[in-house]
């Protein structure tokens, strides 16, 4: 993944100003920022489902903005999204939901409910599978569109809100999981939030956010390092006002 | 199938090139989709057509059956009094049945197919915009012209051939059996007028007709429900928009078979 000199108007104001990022195969990316820092502007530009007002999106070396509805299609078969204000269809089942990803890859119906057990139980949603998206709490709904996400093994995976809905233990819980896939198949991981969580973001890069912006690029230690001269990243660590 | 901009309407002489190129996309990407079926490289969405045929013809069929039987007892009642008037009993029959083959019941079957079904697709389409659930089926690769418009589209084509013969049957049988009843007209008139009506060409027109109203309800619907926003007014205004330009264009385009065709 890799943005470079990104721009995004929404209306006439920008919202995003000149983002360029880097993400390489198996790294863990955590953007942080306060509210309306443009981090799900961020996300849905690097899922596609935006076109930047200026810049270029390239995802496993495509350029987005050259890519037609059939092979932007194909390529998101190699990402996962979660998006923060939920999208479950509510007219279809959480197995439904869960299968989505893997209606047009060549699966046969076995190997397709075998999967979807398999995400279901490492996301505890084990029991759930006739039940309507509506029925559900946040946090089940959010677990259902993280395993949904993941159902297909993406190479990638975009998780925008990663605390929304979830506890603490929950997501550290969901993270130990990925940090699996991340060995075993290199899955790369982009997260945003409002601040880092902890014994989360140790391992990770950091890419602080605001007001469309990038502040700050780093792993944890240089931010907490860059933190008593920083006081515009103070908010990012939680619990820890520097 | 996002509108790919951050809160720009589709607006302006562009707008209307974009939607459009969106109505091109949606039929190719529709046909498509069919020709994978018939190969057998994709499964029709079963439940899916189960559930527009359901909203699209069943739910609709006693409104087109009422609808058309009043017609032929309006048109019956009228002929019966200009048959009493002017002793033309050919001609009148040859107009009747010409005009309610070839004009009525397509009209009426528009109509009401782009009340059910496409104000239906378009609320549909607006919804999974505005609560976010288009982009579900963005990021898990299906698109969602194949996942809503194909099943919906299908439908409306069965069912507006068969409302379209079921209207004509139903609107001629009520105007004959009223003017067997009240006039001296024997059934002989009735079927030689019939007979004298329609030609080959004529049945085409009448049958290629409503199938070609039901693709443009379907593609209005779907243009309107996809670009109205992610504001919840965009629900209503897809729906709004959807029965009005469903309506122009199917007027429109029934003018263009009579000076075409």
């Amino acid at each position: 993944m890799q943005l470079t000199d990104v721009f995004q108007h929404v209306g006439s104001h920008c919202a995003l100003d000149g983002v360029s990022l880097r993400v390489q195969c198996g790294e863990v990316l955590l953007l942080v920022g306060p509210n309306g820092a443009g981090k799900t502007l961020l996300t849905r530009l690097m899922a596609g489902l935006d076109r930047p007002s200026a810049g270029a999106v390239r995802l496993f070396g495509q350029d987005l903005a050259e890519l037609d509805e059939a092979a932007m299609t194909a390529l998101r078969r190699r990402v996962g999204v979660v998006m923060q204000r939920g999208s479950l269809l509510d007219g279809l089942t959480v197995l439904e939901n869960l299968l989505l990803p893997l209606r047009t890859l060549p699966m046969d119906r076995e190997a397709m409910a075998r999967a979807a057990r398999l995400v279901m139980t490492q996301l505890l949603l084990d029991g759930m599978e006739n039940h309507q998206p509506r029925s559900l709490s946040l946090g089940q709904r959010r677990r259902v569109e993280l395993a949904r996400a993941l159902i297909h093994q993406p190479r990638l995976l975009l998780w925008d809100g990663l605390t929304d809905g979830l506890d603490p233990a929950s997501v550290r819980d969901i993270f130990a999981i990925l940090r699996l896939q991340q060995e075993l198949r290199g899955l790369a991981v982009i997260a945003t939030d409002n601040g880092v969580m902890q014994g989360l973001g140790e391992s990770a890069r950091i890419v602080v956010l605001d007001r469309g912006r990038i502040l700050f690029e780093g792993d944890q230690d240089t931010l907490r390092q860059a933190l008593p001269e920083r006081i515009d990243l103070r908010y990012v660590i939680e619990g820890n006002p520097g | 199938m996002s509108d790919g901009r951050s809160g720009t309407p589709w607006r302006g002489p562009a707008g209307w090139l974009e939607r459009l190129g969106l109505a091109a996309v949606t039929a190719r990407l529709c046909l498509a989709h069919y020709a994978d079926v018939v190969l057998g490289r994709q499964q029709l969405d079963l439940a899916a057509l189960a559930g527009a045929l359901r909203q699209s013809g069943l739910s609709i069929l006693p409104a087109i059956t009422l609808v058309t039987a009043a017609a032929g007892a309006i048109l019956g009642r009228q002929a019966a009094s200009i048959v009493d008037e002017f002793n033309l009993p050919a001609l009148l029959l040859l107009s009747i049945s010409y005009a309610v083959i070839m004009e009525l019941i397509p009209l009426l079957v528009g109509i009401m197919v782009a009340g059910r079904a496409g104000v239906a697709l378009a609320v549909q389409q607006a919804t999974l915009v505005v609560t976010g659930q288009m982009d579900g089926l963005l990021v898990s690769g299906v698109n969602p012209i194949t996942f809503t418009t194909a099943p919906v589209l299908l439908a409306a084509l069965l069912m507006s051939f068969a409302f379209a013969v079921w209207g004509s049957v139903v609107t001629l049988g009520t105007a004959f059996v009223w003017l067997l009843t009240v006039s001296d007209l024997a059934p002989s008139d009735l079927a030689d007028a019939l007979r004298l009506a329609i030609d080959p060409g004529d049945l085409l027109e009448a049958i290629v007709k409503p199938l070609v109203f039901a693709l443009a309800i379907v593609l209005i619907a779907t243009v309107n429900g996809s670009t109205g926003g992610r504001d919840p007014e965009g629900i209503g205004q897809a729906a709004t928009r959807t029965m009005v330009g469903a309506v122009t264009s199917i007027l429109l385009i029934d003018l263009l078979f009579a000076l075409l065709w």
